[in-house]
């Protein structure tokens, strides 16, 4: 097994280069396979454990995959001749369900199992279900594969979303940019990548507007064509790195990030005391003084995200005074806390709820990194901590964080990768 | 006559403003079309939902674009619609 080791105290200074977006990335090499006549060659991809296995999982099904340099592919999708997609890498990631999306709209049939991921809550895709037999497919699951068919083909058509949902409305987008007529999808999500996928599916030839807005409207194709397409800078690595900097009391420039994206996060650090200077596509953030606490709701975007509450948690668990936190997005998102208190944290949830009084400092401990976003609060947990912290279970997050340790020791952090003979702790 | 003064400056503020616009909007056009773009598409997006991810980073389009607020180039836009009929 491995484990990070991290020796604390350390400030982060100097520059980092933020990663190509994983939420977008792992919709968009789905996407690819819809090209009915050449290739889509796709750049700016982070190099992280679920790309590489969805690269695997579409060259499972018969798509070819060549790498590019270092952060670039191209994906030919001619040699693709099964609508099934049921091999052991689809079920470890939540992503591949945009398969079923895809699948659907290039064969009218698709057969995939169900998707794994990180256990932060029931995670339902009813939403995406309600989608695909609004546009007219039949939807059976059975022995853990969900089996879409559009024996007659999918037809456009409206679809109101009960919930926001990321996952639903860009399913929706893949199964629809080939259905004939026009789809409209209300209450979408308009997460920067959901806006991203749709920027990728119209430069193959779709025609969809209104990405980025609670209406998504999608008018059928017959012909879809490969491109070339940069993905969007991850506005969570970036958070990551924003919060790590704050709580380090460093002074840490970010690059390649979409400064719009991370509003929410800005003006929360600004919010507890940390200055925040914005270029075009750069971020700098310093921070020489205490911070104090403050209250933080999750929310779809453009409201704070859920995947950066974990790691502010950290920031805010030594920051002066009280702070709460609600999650309104996933119900079983606080299982670092444990870890952090571990650390010293004093934090109590209850419910939804976890209500954090700041303490002086955090001291190393062995913790658990029990999903992805919880292993990038723990690493932020090591680097201000007084002493050493082991982390375990880090396969959560080399799932999203390309070469954190590099790009922490870049900064100054004190932090390697270490191999231990124990046996890989299992989350459930 | 102070009056008759200010009036004159903030006229010719606009006309510079307009030009900038139509400026940095041309070059945004181009810089989309040039990347396979459907230019239209992606610039009424941008300005439907505010997301620079519409806007391509090539030639630095999209911090020209973030240059501009939403509701001048929607201005700009339909002043010239209006002008033209």
């Amino acid at each position: 097994m491995e484990k990070l080791l991290i020796e604390g105290g350390k400030r982060l200074f100097g520059n980092v280069v933020i990663s190509g977006a994983k939420n977008a990335a792992v919709a968009i090499l789905p996407a690819a396979i819809l090209s009915d006549e050449g290739i889509c060659k796709i750049d700016n991809l982070p190099q992280i454990e679920d790309i590489y296995c969805l690269e695997k999982m579409l060259a499972e099904i018969g798509a070819s995959i060549k790498k590019e340099g270092k952060d670039c592919i191209i994906i030919d999708p001619s040699g693709i001749k099964s609508h099934i997609a049921t091999g052991e890498e689809v079920r470890k990631m939540r992503a591949s369900y945009y398969l079923i999306g895809a699948l659907l709209s290039k064969y009218g049939k698709a057969e995939v199992v169900f998707p794994g991921g990180c256990p932060i809550g029931v995670r339902p895709i009813d939403q995406h279900i309600k989608g695909f037999e609004a546009l007219g497919a039949k939807v059976l699951i059975e022995h853990g594969i969900i089996k879409v068919y559009a024996e007659e083909g999918l037809k456009g058509s409206s679809i109101y979303l009960d919930v926001v949902s990321v996952g639903a409305t860009i399913n929706i987008m893949l199964a629809a940019c080939k259905a004939k007529g026009t789809t409209i999808i209300e209450n979408a999500a308009k997460e920067p990548h959901v806006v991203d996928v749709a920027n990728f599916l119209n430069a193959m030839g779709a025609n969809i507007k209104g990405a980025g807005t609670d209406v998504i409207k999608v008018t059928g194709v017959e012909h879809l064509k490969g491109c070339e397409y940069s993905v969007v800078p991850d506005q969570i690595e970036a958070g990551t790195y924003m919060i790590a900097a704050a709580a380090t009391k460093g002074d840490v420039t970010l690059i390649n990030v979409i400064p719009k994206h991370l509003e929410s996060i800005t003006a929360k650090l600004i919010e507890m005391g940390v200055d925040i200077e914005e270029g075009e596509d750069t971020i700098r953030v310093s921070c020489k003084d205490k911070t104090h606490g403050v209250n933080v709701k999750t929310l779809p975007y453009p409201g704070f995200p859920t995947d950066l509450q974990q790691p502010l948690s950290v920031l805010l668990s030594i920051s002066e005074g009280r702070s709460i936190i609600t999650e309104n997005i996933w119900e079983a998102r606080f299982k670092h806390v444990d870890e952090l208190k571990r650390m010293g944290a004093n934090i109590k949830v209850e419910g939804k709820i976890a209500l954090i009084e700041g303490v002086e400092k955090l001291s190393g401990a062995d913790v658990v990194a029990t999903d992805l976003r919880a292993g990038a609060a723990m690493v932020i947990a090591g680097l201000v901590a007084e002493g050493y912290t082991t982390i375990s279970s880090i396969r959560h997050i080399d799932r999203g964080y390309e070469n954190i340790e590099d790009k922490l020791r870049g900064l100054g952090a004190e932090i390697k990768r270490i191999k231990t003979d124990e046996r890989e702790f299992e989350c459930d | 006559m102070t009056e008759r003064h200010e009036g004159t400056m903030q006229y010719k503020f606009d006309m510079e403003n307009n030009e900038k616009i139509k400026e940095i909007l041309r070059e945004v056009y181009e810089a989309l079309k040039e990347k396979g773009y459907n230019p239209i598409n992606q610039i009424v997006g941008y300005i439907l939902s505010g997301d620079p991810t519409y806007i391509t980073s090539y030639k630095n389009a999209r911090a020209k674009i973030r240059k501009l607020e939403r509701d001048e180039i929607l201005e700009e836009l339909l002043m010239s619609f209006i002008e033209e009929k």
